[in-house]
């Protein structure tokens, strides 16, 4: 059987500067196979999936597709054999239609006065053959991609795809920008692509999907296989506890809340103009509120709203301490004692080129400020502190922020904000594209600043989290509370609160 | 099969090795170093009147406007900003002492309402660019074409004298054998290294021009930042069409303007990243005295002056390529 497996790599090592990042890997895929590749961040996917498509060069291992041995030297290499990669980001030509989008990699072409044209016509029937083996020979090959919802966007690019001979997809978090109805239709797109025997290495770092989608979950921990399971016949805690290693555990906090305080912050009537409309709650200190919310369900906009962080015009009463607070910068909401981390990391949370002591110290440099001069020492402290206190994991307090993994600058994020006078924490989908061992550290870390007497505010669209976290939740859809949970709502509760509003 | 992948392996691993060399913070600094002593060097091999110290306190001389202006532009682009104005502002500052003490206005008076009027633009450049959002490039070109245009109707073109007693000695004397012009210069690095890597403004502008976003979202206050970066690179324009006036005895409206290209080849030569959020001042001084080398190393060798055009594109083209090399280098 592994002799005609569609993919199969063995052996496989690779390091850098002397670190080894994946040692003797191994991955195979059948024809038609979904395998689900897990691990934390820093585990060798992403490596992985760059010696696979020709990114890096193996030191050693063998690559073979449907039996062939081969050597990938560069991107092109690996596209000519089929592999092709779907990376987070969404690539599309927003001003090019959709069939040229389609059929990009090998437009047809025409003779025609005397030289050869793009043949349109060919074109768009093609592109709408491509169309209707996903099933969407309805979308219309004329328009603009622009003019595409994200999701729409996502099948042009699995079209292209398929245009270009492709028999192993790689699949890099492909829901991050979608919806729960749109995932839906990602997953009935793959199992199409499976009947037609496309394979599929599916990333991901939503377990639900992983078992909703995946024949088989391979799971790398320290750059070695650490796992390989058939989805139909195992479960979530022993892939979690593969993935994790012998210190696997809960992921949410077991211990009890703290007995709540004071009104931290409370909230009547707000309103964002044309996003958000009469929401009322209250957040006290010792606590953890969960705010649910699908994207464009207003979950994007109340928390910064809350912050200072926008410009359209609010209204109702909010107060912070019991005193009228109307922030209109993130100057004021900093300054009242609220810390704020934003849901795209990368774009609009990390300072890439600062060092963790520098981007740590950033918001209140102030204070580590002596006279005309910043004091180094006093960054370093703090610094060491925090790196100690959160486990991040980092060669030091001067490596720069961009080298570190996707948890480990959450974690420098969240550390920005614990100094003293900050007492409500404001967190966008806070482990959004963390892996599951920082997660989890993150979210012991909350229920400990909690005990404290922090107040905190989760706004997530990733229904496990905030039914996983919250000792109390809200429900946001179309911009309003729809529904309050108590602690230990389940997720489907969450979930199910959404739906009954969207058919309603 | 095992010799095709150690083939394959060999061959970019030298290329890695550099990328990975170029990703170190101080690669830029330390090869512009390093191609500064050759260029020394190789000068001083070719010709006999290059190496001694008059002659290089010649280059200092030449090229301590340029610097100046250089100076300032790099923590501008670095906090994601560019100004494009800042020769011409040199240009207008040399025509307005001039016309001003023209009508009796004490020379030092003079100076202030000129560098008062280039606060005043680096003001609207500063608040076209953030408040308005405009790009920085059509909007201090468009400065610039204002500002120059403004010089040539205030002067018909035509350039002024300006020999004025009390005046003349910041372009002409030395201090300890040193050019006056030089001082200020090196002065002015110092102060903008110490602003910048040892204060609360300076780890401001690093965050701005990192990610104004994220800056934005911690409560930086990223556009005051970048319109007080506009500012200083007026005034430096300002005080350097000073020095260059009293340096010349004579104001010209367009007497700085065929440098603009030097001063920001120089910024982008010394390793300040286009994108911002990356580079250092003692980068652009290098530049400033490679380019100056350049220049007066040609001279001394009877090369003409046009070639000097060609050279400085083909360096300005170089540090282009390199600072994408580098960008490259540090997103695998």
């Amino acid at each position: 059987m592994s002799s005609t497996a569609r993919l199969s790599m063995r052996g496989i090592d690779k390091s850098f500067g002397g670190v080894p990042v994946l040692s003797n890997v191994e991955l195979t895929l059948e024809a038609g196979e979904v395998v689900a590749l897990l691990g934390s961040n820093g585990a060798g996917k992403s490596t992985l999936v760059k010696i696979l498509t020709g990114l890096y060069s193996r030191d050693a291992g063998t690559v073979e597709v449907d039996g062939q041995a081969v050597v990938f030297g560069k991107p092109a290499d690996a596209i000519a054999a089929g592999v092709k990669l779907l990376p987070q980001e969404i690539s599309v030509m927003p001003d090019l239609s959709v069939g040229e989008n389609i059929l990009l990699g090998d437009l047809p072409m025409k003779p025609g006065f005397g030289f050869k044209q793009v043949d349109y016509k060919t074109i768009h029937i093609r592109a709408t053959e491509l169309l209707a083996q996903l099933g969407f020979e309805a979308l219309d090959t004329h328009q603009d991609v622009k003019r595409l919802s994200v999701a729409e966007q996502r099948i042009v690019e699995i079209a292209r795809a398929i245009a270009g001979q492709a028999r192993i997809l790689i699949m890099d978090e492909p829901t991050a920008a979608l919806t729960e109805q749109e995932a839906e239709l990602l997953f009935a797109i793959i199992r199409r692509l499976k009947e037609q025997r496309v394979s599929v290495v599916y990333i991901s770092h939503y377990m639900s999907e992983v078992f909703e989608i995946s024949d088989r979950i391979v799971v790398l921990r320290d750059g070695r296989n650490a796992g390989d399971f058939v989805t139909a016949t195992t479960n979530k805690a022993e892939v979690l506890a593969a993935m994790l290693g012998a210190t696997a555990g809960d992921l949410y906090p077991t211990e009890p809340p703290p007995p709540p305080g004071t009104d931290v912050l409370k909230v009547e009537g707000f309103g964002v103009r044309g996003k958000i409309a009469d929401v009322s709650f209250a957040v006290r200190s010792g606590e953890i509120l969960g705010i649910f919310g699908l994207v464009g369900s207003g979950v994007e906009v109340l928390g910064r709203a809350l912050y200072g962080a926008v410009h359209s015009e609010r209204s109702g009463q909010v107060t912070l301490d019991g005193r009228p607070y109307r922030p209109s910068t993130p100057q004021h909401g900093k300054e009242a004692g609220i810390g704020f981390v934003a849901a795209e990391r990368k774009k609009e949370g990390i300072i890439a080129d600062l060092t963790v002591r520098e981007n740590i110290a950033l918001p209140f440099q102030s204070r580590f400020t002596r006279g005309l001069f910043v004091s180094t020492e006093a960054e370093t402290g703090h610094a060491q502190n925090w790196i100690r206190d959160l486990g991040i994991r980092t060669r030091g307090p001067e490596q720069k922020l961009r080298t570190l993994s996707g948890g480990n600058q959450q974690k420098v994020c969240l550390a920005r904000w614990l100094v003293e006078g900050v007492k409500l924490l404001i967190l966008e989908e806070p482990t959004r594209g963390v892996d599951i061992g920082a997660r989890r550290e993150i979210y012991g870390k909350l229920r400990e600043l909690t005990a404290k007497g922090y107040a905190v505010i989760i706004l997530s669209s990733d229904v496990e989290e905030v039914a996983g976290i919250s000792d109390r939740s809200l429900v946001l859809d179309r911009g309003r509370v729809v529904e309050q949970f108590p602690r230990g709502v389940t997720p489907a509760a969450l979930m199910a609160a959404t739906a009954e509003t969207q058919t309603a | 099969m095992a010799t095709t992948t150690e083939t394959a392996a060999a061959a970019p691993s030298l290329k890695r090795r550099f990328m990975e060399l170029l990703a170190k913070p101080w690669s830029g600094v330390a090869m512009l170093l390093v191609f500064y002593l050759i260029l020394i060097a190789v000068f001083s091999i070719l010709s006999p009147f290059f190496f001694n110290t008059r002659n290089m306190l010649q280059i200092g001389l030449n090229v301590a406007y340029i610097g100046l202006m250089a100076a300032a532009g790099t923590p501008l682009i670095i906090a994601g900003g560019l100004d494009l104005s800042v020769a011409a502002i040199a240009g207008l500052t040399g025509v307005m002492i001039s016309l001003l003490v023209g009508l009796g206005v004490p020379v030092w008076v003079a100076v202030g309402l000129a560098l008062a009027l280039a606060a005043a633009i680096g003001v609207a450049n500063g608040l076209f660019t953030t408040r308005l959002k405009l790009n920085p490039l059509i909007t201090t070109l468009g400065m610039m074409s204002i500002v120059s245009g403004i010089a040539l109707v205030l002067t018909g073109g035509l350039t002024r004298p300006l020999m004025i007693p009390g005046f003349n000695w910041i372009g002409n004397e030395r201090l300890f054998s040193i050019p006056i012009p030089l001082i200020i210069m090196v002065v002015t690095f110092f102060a903008l290294w110490l602003v910048m890597t040892k204060t609360k403004f300076g780890r401001f502008i690093y965050a701005a021009g990192g990610n104004a976003e994220a800056s934005r979202l911690i409560g930086i206050p990223v556009e005051r930042t970048v319109i007080v970066l506009y500012v200083i690179s007026a005034l430096a324009g300002a005080v350097a069409g000073t020095i260059l006036g009293a340096m010349l005895g004579a104001a010209g409206p367009n007497a700085a303007g065929s440098q603009l290209l030097t001063v920001i080849a120089a910024i982008i030569l010394g390793g300040t990243s286009l994108n911002g959020g990356r580079g250092s001042v003692w980068g652009t001084l290098l530049a400033v005295l490679i380019l100056g080398t350049l220049n007066n190393g040609l001279t001394l060798l009877n090369v003409s002056s046009f070639w000097q055009d060609v050279t400085r594109g083909v360096v300005l083209m170089l540090a282009v390529s390199l600072d994408q090399l580098r960008n490259r280098a540090l997103g695998e």
